[in-house]
């Protein structure tokens, strides 16, 4: 570094601080810490923990994903929980029961979630329902749909026979390939999904007019429209992609179960929500990127892993998780607003 | 408009939740048992508390297999999908049509207790299956005891482990009396065999156990048994093993023994063993058919627990 006053040194660092990511980074630096600090009998340093904790953190990843491109129109989507489980339980009998093959079951799966934000976004951005309300009534008619389907059980590799026994058949290859290990056992391939969702995430809001458009109707929906953004059009495809990235997300919570659950993924969205939000994305729209939104799912899936490795009960966990949301949102919040 | 729809949707979006059992929609569902042109001497009307639980729908598939053999009952399904004032007036309905035998399943002791009682001094015999009410106006109660049965898994983990096993106890919330239940009985049963060495509240949720086990297996380098107080609990907990490599010689027990999860985990080589939680299906038909013919029976009858081990485990 050439030669830098150290007056203008503090004055960088004291930037880089107080930017939106400095303090993501910050966040994470501080749970990490505390993994360092409480590192149950050395549980914390080994690679394996790592990536579990990875593992753990990619679903609700990316329904954080969809969940950032939502927020920054503006919205918000409560419907992504129930919309796993949809898709967990349809992939499950498609793949478990009816043998269809992983070319089938991948791109329908993708487009049930889809399906589904597009009901959400038409509903929201076409007959101009509040998101709230709009995204709940998808939750509960999603999640109802799912049991409709499963037939009020799982859907798993026990297969129920007409004359009322069971046949039991082999875990489909698609989900053993989606629960499996890549690069010499280091990496889950649920992880490699997040990322690949992150990065198509990311070209969206960052390199795409879409993107553009997003930031612009969160902004100021009614300015956007005047400067000739197609907002009801744009909108609908931030939910059209949030519930892709839900489909994607049944389908891996299906693989690493074996099963299609209908109840799986009850309270995932609000998780999403806090991953966006403490990574510095404005729940008022307009403000964020995808790049917080990892920083952000990093902070809670380590919070997460560090309280369980080191068997913290229950209710201290969601006390000091609540805790540590709001005093990283109020890091977030000072100065912006 | 815009107001109506919103209004539309609000409506909607509260009455969905209610529909969460997988039956009809309506809540009420009729079996006629009767075969070869007999006409059902007795109405038997059962209020299930929710049917979102496979074990609660099992109990409704065990009801109405067993009735189905009886051609003189018949068998009135009304689900009261985890709203105590609908499982009231259900109760209150069934007095007022005059129905000859009430089962209930109620959703929670207190509020269900008045309601029940009344129908009781009405004349209508009352058989109370799962959980308990308070005082004693019913005619009697069928339940199965967890603290037995997580007395009876200690008990098994205690003769097949070795001495000095080291245990990971996956519990469910803890919160809930069943889970309370399980975890006394099973340090109970368990004595002082091997060490729980890792313990944590895993919610009966599958995808949470695998990650506690996926926390004790990298904490703790050796662990030989594992007890989850239900059966997706210990699947969740057998393929983070699994996929840790880990799985060959520990032992995975649940309880419940569902036909679909835990005796389907058994018989794949998944569990170890799987501890049956009855329904009572059979046994409260059985029941209510003694009490119409105008026997006596007992105020509590308690159903007890059978396991269900993977067949190396028999000729011990």
């Amino acid at each position: 570094m050439p030669d830098q006053s150290p007056h203008k040194l503090v004055a960088t660092a004291k930037a880089v601080l107080l930017s939106p990511v400095g303090r993501a980074v910050l966040a994470l630096g501080l749970v990490l810490l505390v993994g360092v600090a409480f590192n149950a009998d050395g549980a914390f340093f080994k690679t394996g923990t790592h990536r579990d904790a990875l593992r753990q953190m990619s679903v609700y990843g990316m329904l954080a994903c969809g969940m950032t491109l939502v927020i920054t129109t503006g919205g918000i989507d409560l419907a992504v929980g129930s919309v796993l489980a949809l898709v967990a339980v349809c992939s499950a009998t498609m793949a478990i029961h009816w043998e269809w093959s992983a070319w089938l079951v991948v791109p329908l799966s993708v487009l049930i979630g889809a399906a589904c934000g597009l009901g959400s976004g038409v509903v929201t951005a076409w007959l101009r329902v509040q998101p709230f309300i709009a995204t709940l009534a998808m939750m509960v008619f999603a999640r109802g749909l799912a049991k409709q389907l499963a037939g009020g059980m799982k859907v798993s590799t026990a297969v129920p026979q007409a004359d009322g026994t069971y046949q039991y058949v082999d875990v489909p290859s698609l989900y053993r390939a989606i629960d499996a290990r890549l690069l010499g056992g280091h990496v889950s391939t649920v992880t490699l999904v997040f990322l690949a969702c992150a990065a198509v995430a990311y070209l969206v809001l960052s390199r795409h007019r879409l993107g553009r458009e997003f930031y612009a109707i969160g902004g100021n929906a009614e300015a956007a429209r005047l400067s000739g953004v197609p907002v009801v059009r744009s909108t609908v495809w931030a939910y059209v992609l949030s519930g892709a990235l839900a489909g994607v997300a049944g389908l891996c919570q299906a693989s690493q179960e074996q099963q299609g659950d209908p109840e799986a993924g009850a309270g995932y969205e609000l998780t999403a929500i806090a991953m966006v939000v403490i990574g510095g994305t404005s729940l008022m729209g307009g403000r964020g990127g995808m790049g917080l939104t990892l920083l952000g799912v990093l902070t809670i899936g380590y919070l997460d892993k560090i309280l369980s490795i080191n068997a913290v009960p229950s209710a201290t966990r969601l006390m000091l998780t609540g805790v540590i949301i709001v005093a990283a949102v109020l890091t977030q919040k000072r100065g912006r607003y | 408009m815009h107001r109506t729809i919103t209004a539309l949707c609000l409506i909607l979006s509260f009455a969905l939740p209610g529909c969460s059992g997988s039956s009809s929609s309506s809540g009420s569902q009729s079996d006629s048992a009767a075969t070869g042109g007999a006409e059902p001497k007795w109405t038997i009307a059962m209020s299930q508390c929710n049917l979102g639980e496979p074990w609660r729908a099992q109990m409704n598939a065990d009801l109405k297999r067993a009735a189905a053999e009886h051609p003189e009952i018949r068998l009135v399904f009304n689900n009261a999908e985890n709203d105590t004032l609908k499982q009231r007036s259900q109760i209150e309905e069934f007095v007022s049509a005059g129905v000859d035998l009430i089962m209930v399943c109620p959703k929670e002791a207190q509020p269900l207790t008045e309601p029940i009682a009344k129908a009781y001094r009405s004349g209508i015999p009352v058989v109370v299956i799962d959980r308990q009410v308070l005082g004693d106006d019913f005619t009697t109660f069928i339940g199965a005891d967890n603290v037995a049965i997580g007395r009876e898994a200690g008990r098994w983990i205690a003769s097949h482990a070795k001495p000095d096993a080291r245990i990971v106890e996956l519990k469910g919330l803890m919160t809930s009396v069943p889970a309370q239940d399980r975890h006394a009985g099973f340090r109970e049963g368990l004595g002082d065999v091997g060490e729980v060495i890792f313990e944590a509240d895993m919610q009966w949720l599958e995808p949470q156990a695998r990650k506690e086990m996926d926390s004790a297996l990298a904490r703790f380098d050796e662990i030989d048994v594992v007890f989850a107080h239900n059966d997706p609990g210990a699947h969740g907990a057998y393929l983070a093993a699994k996929a840790a490599g880990r799985a060959e010689g520990m032992l995975f027990v649940g309880i419940d023994a569902l036909s679909h999860e835990g005796i389907a985990y058994v018989n794949q080589g998944l569990l170890d063993a799987t501890f049956e939680y009855p329904t009572g299906g059979t046994v409260a038909i059985e029941t209510a058919l003694k009490i119409l013919a105008g026997e006596e029976v007992p105020k509590n009858i308690e159903l007890g627990t059978s396991t269900h081990a993977q067949a190396k485990y028999e000729d011990e």
